[in-house]
């Protein structure tokens, strides 16, 4: 199994918790000593403190990995935070380590990141906040990356959000995809007043959005979007991103409702097979979104995803996003009846975590359509 | 001309949605040339991989070369692999990016050429592969500018198709005359077919991040505005430097020199930024508006006093790059006898309120020491030296510093004490780098132009007026280093920072060019 010391083994070092700050001014000295060489150039850099909390040892070594590639765009000081409240005998104990990187444009090797790894057992647990408000850089922006299966925050953690700027949650990793998502929409609804909220399911989706908008910036395909009937989401039934494809879907689904002024609750939503449907209603009648989860040949790795949006009149359209298994590109196909299919390839792959983080932590300030689709989705959801 | 846009697309609204054109043909003339090689096409392959195109985009070559569709397909997909690095195995992102491509033999004079550019376009937009709007890229030697532009004119391809729905644009590549007349008849040949609006003259320096981020460092920052003027700042310097010699380009150069090729555009660019006043917005016409102040503000040199405000060089051999280097005039299609110049250094001053008395020094030139483009604000000194006591001469004056390339960045120099019972002050930097803080790389130049140009965003452009009034600057110095020929050009050995002229020409005002 697993376990925090050999996790921080290697260039990390136990300290006390009262004397973290200090240990971890030392260890920076040392370290910036230790690599001021005649041509390296040591610089500090932190545009934020990244608080991070994950349940697990493993989900901590998965962060700590990740971290340096955050890092090197989102220079940070990172807390992070595993939490074990189950766990016995109750406990606290940290470690310290700094990471490096070589930026691609000069031979300067500099520090760019400082890490704090928490780790709180049983009742332990309940000081993690006032372990982490001495531990955030004066002057920058509190991010609380909350990566865990269900956001709902215990109370200890109440004066960190207070300091908090923006939360970051992965409804991928929802154990219960559909009320989790419920009891999301809740907290974004009373909270993002406090701060705001990013998904990073939201995030992966963005380029999704985008090439739907494209479709309908011609001339002669804008018309459609107020004519849309039909919406067909689908996505692998058999990976490991099966949840995770499935929010996707319904953030689409939400976005565009929203966009598109539909109101959740036409009729029930109906459930057959694989194959979930909602119903909304728009101003020129009701428009279907259906999620079917199927199998793609050759997949398995849960990148393959479809989207097809059906336009009525005359002459009818359907506009075709597919990202086949190869999990990098995107055919899509404009199809208007009677007239030459437009198509093209673009390329669309499945970012890492870091990558979303990075993206995120590049946005400042709420994301109102985010909030309008989350809470669309929980309308729906609710028919 | 009014610009139009369909119905807004309420999908697009929200603070991730990156901007993609109308869908359009893009016309190359000069497509087998070497920018479009090097630049052009990866550029675009680059926005279509990065979904910033949208369906619906095609782009047509252009040239004297004959090549068959397909061929010029695979020349373009090749120059596409090489450029980019890209693995030349199957790339479904390239084979659908180069299925838009089109190819047209045209001597850019036959008058049947541009008919058959017609049937073309015409034919794309009824399949669907564009959409009635239209960009023309003029990538040819600027000779043919004229020719072109009449042709486009006479074959309707210069006016939008449907003005209320679709845009035409043209994009011209520098140099943009060779001096103030030839720049005048150049603007009025364009504008009599085109209107100024649709006129797109590109310095890829403007595309480049950091000087694009010299208006944010400028006017999104509180704290630089109050002391950008006189009353803090002794003087500008402006370098744009090049380890580079004239490599296969002599014959251009010849004809060319330094102060048309770099000071005339890409320098005179660069001080506008420094030197302008807030815009009201930031639309294109504010920002280019503010900017020909500048050149408008610029002190002319008269002939007679030129030499008293420039230094012209030309480079000997030397060793540049780790290599032995010829002079300028050993250089392949460079006579033995060329008085060209390959580096010159001006002494400029603005006739406004903000700038009067602070000079502002460019130089530029080629087979310097280091490939480097900066610009230097120095601060003036403190008024009394506090520190009677200290370890020093004098307390080094403030420095801020632009960098634009390579390490694009800025940095603050300013007095310390250094730890210690003895008073003593030394000069420290404080430093900020692209590359260190943000760490993704930022788009090219022509990545960035292109995709504003199909945007319909001329901010980034240049307009007749300020190319005009560069030329209104430039001129009399040509006129006169014309004139003198070989008395006054100086000499410095490749691989050096110039030649000692330029020095001496600084040090007559108490200043020094600053170590690059």
């Amino acid at each position: 199994m697993l376990t925090l010391e050999s996790l921080a083994g290697g260039e990390s070092q136990e300290v006390k918790i009262s004397e973290l700050e200090s240990k971890l001014a030392q260890l920076g000295r040392s370290k910036m000593k230790e690599n001021q060489g005649a041509e390296a150039t040591v610089t500090r850099a932190a545009s934020l403190t990244l608080v991070v909390l994950v349940e697990t040892p493993e989900a901590a070594q998965e962060v700590s990995e990740q971290i340096c590639a955050i890092s090197e765009q989102n220079p940070c000081r990172a807390v992070v935070l595993v939490a074990q409240p189950e766990a016995k005998p109750a406990a606290l104990r940290a470690w310290i380590s700094v990471h490096f990187n070589q930026p691609s444009s000069a031979s300067a090797k500099r520090l760019c990141a400082e890490q704090i790894l928490v780790e709180a057992r049983g009742d332990a647990v309940n000081d993690l906040g006032n372990v982490v408000l001495p531990l955030t850089l004066s002057g920058l922006p509190v991010h609380f990356w909350w990566r865990a299966a269900r956001f709902d925050p215990p109370d200890y953690f109440r004066q960190v959000f207070r300091l908090t700027s923006r939360v970051l949650v992965d409804s991928a990793r929802f154990l219960h995809p559909e009320p989790d998502l419920l009891e999301l929409a809740g907290h974004v609804k009373r909270q993002s007043a406090q701060f705001s909220f990013l998904d990073l399911n939201w995030s992966r989706i963005t380029p999704w959005r985008e090439l739907i908008s494209q479709c309908f910036d011609r001339p002669e395909t804008r018309g459609y979007l107020d004519r849309l009937e039909r919406v067909r989401i689908e996505y692998e039934s058999e990976s490991p991103r099966l949840a995770a494809q499935g929010v996707q879907a319904l953030l689409i689904a939400g976005w565009l409702a929203g966009r598109l002024k539909w109101q959740p609750g036409a009729r029930p939503s109906r459930k057959q097979n694989s194959t979930s449907s909602f119903y909304l209603r728009s101003a020129h009648g009701e428009v279907e979104v259906q999620r079917v989860a199927r199998r793609f040949e050759g997949a398995g790795k849960g990148v393959c995803f479809w989207i097809t949006l059906e336009g009525g009149g005359d002459p009818p359209a359907s506009f075709k996003l597919d990202r086949g298994c190869d999990g990098r590109s995107v055919v899509t196909r404009a199809e208007i009846l009677g007239r030459p299919l437009v198509t093209r390839t673009v390329r669309l792959e499945v970012l890492d975590e870091a990558q979303l983080v990075n993206e995120e932590l590049q946005i400042s300030g709420r994301d109102p359509i985010f909030e309008e689709s989350l809470s669309i989705v929980a309308r729906c959801l609710q028919t | 001309m009014a610009e139009t846009s369909v119905l807004p697309n309420p999908l697009r609204e929200g603070i991730r949605m990156r901007r993609t054109p109308d869908a359009c043909a893009m016309v190359i003339f000069g497509a087998s040339g070497d920018l479009t090689e090097r630049k052009l096409l990866p550029a675009l392959y680059y926005l279509a991989r990065e979904r910033l195109l949208p369906g619906g985009f095609s782009i047509i070559g252009c040239s004297r070369t004959p090549y068959s569709n397909d061929q010029f397909r695979e020349k373009m997909r090749q120059a596409i692999v090489t450029h980019l690095n890209l693995d030349n195995g199957n790339d479904p992102i390239l084979e659908s990016f180069c299925k838009n491509v089109y190819y047209l033999t045209d001597n850019f004079g036959d008058p049947k050429a541009y008919s058959q550019l017609v049937d073309l376009i015409n034919r794309l937009d009824q399949e669907g592969k564009t959409s009635g709007n239209r960009l023309f890229y003029l990538a040819t030697p600027p000779s043919f500018f004229p020719v072109i532009v009449k042709h486009l004119g006479s074959a309707g391809l210069a006016k939008p198709k449907d003005p209320d729905k679709t845009w035409t644009r043209v994009v011209l590549e520098k140099p943009f005359g060779r001096d103030l007349e030839s720049a005048r008849q150049l603007n009025r040949t364009v504008t009599r077919v085109f209107h100024e609006d649709q006129v797109y003259r590109i310095d890829h320096y403007l595309g480049k991040e950091t000087v694009q981020n010299l208006l944010v460092f400028r006017f999104a920052n509180g704290i630089f505005e109050p002391i950008w003027n006189r009353r803090y700042i002794d003087h500008v310097q402006i370098a744009v430097a090049e380890t580079l010699g004239v490599e296969n380009r002599g014959s251009y150069y010849e004809e060319s020199g330094l102060l048309r090729d770099m000071i005339q555009n890409h320098v005179l660019q660069l001080l506008s930024l420094v030197a302008m006043e807030p815009p009201a917005s930031f639309d294109a016409k504010a920002v280019r508006d503010e900017k020909a102040k500048v050149l408008r503000a610029l002190r002319p040199i008269p002939m007679e006093q030129v030499n008293d405000f420039t230094v012209r060089a030309q480079y000997a051999k030397g060793f540049a790059e780790g290599k032995e280097v010829p002079g300028y005039r050993s250089e392949p299609n460079v006579s033995p006898k060329s008085v060209t110049e390959t580096f010159a250094a001006l002494k400029l001053s603005l006739d406004n309120w903000r700038w009067a008395d602070v000079p502002f020094y460019l130089r530029s030139g080629k087979r310097l020491a280091k490939r480097v483009s900066e610009i230097t604000i120095q601060f003036r000194r403190v008024p009394h030296l506090l520190f009677q006591g200290a370890v020093t001469d004098s307390i080094e004056p403030n420095v801020m510093a632009v960098r634009i390339q390579p390490d694009e960045g800025i940095s603050l120099r300013f007095s310390a004490k250094v730890p210690g019972t003895t008073p003593q002050i030394r000069p420290v930097k404080m430093d900020f780098r692209y590359g260190e803080a943000f760490g993704a790389s930022p788009p090219t130049a022509y990545e960035t132009l292109l995709l504003d140009c199909m945007l319909g965003d001329n901010t980034l452009f240049n307009r007749d007026d300020a190319v005009e009034l560069s030329w209104e600057l430039v001129t009399p110095i040509l006129d006169r280093w014309k004139q003198d020929g070989e008395k006054g050009l100086a000499s410095y050995e490749a691989g050096s920072w110039g030649p000692v002229e330029a020095d001496a020409f600084i040090e007559r005002d108490g200043r020094a060019w600053r170590r690059l």
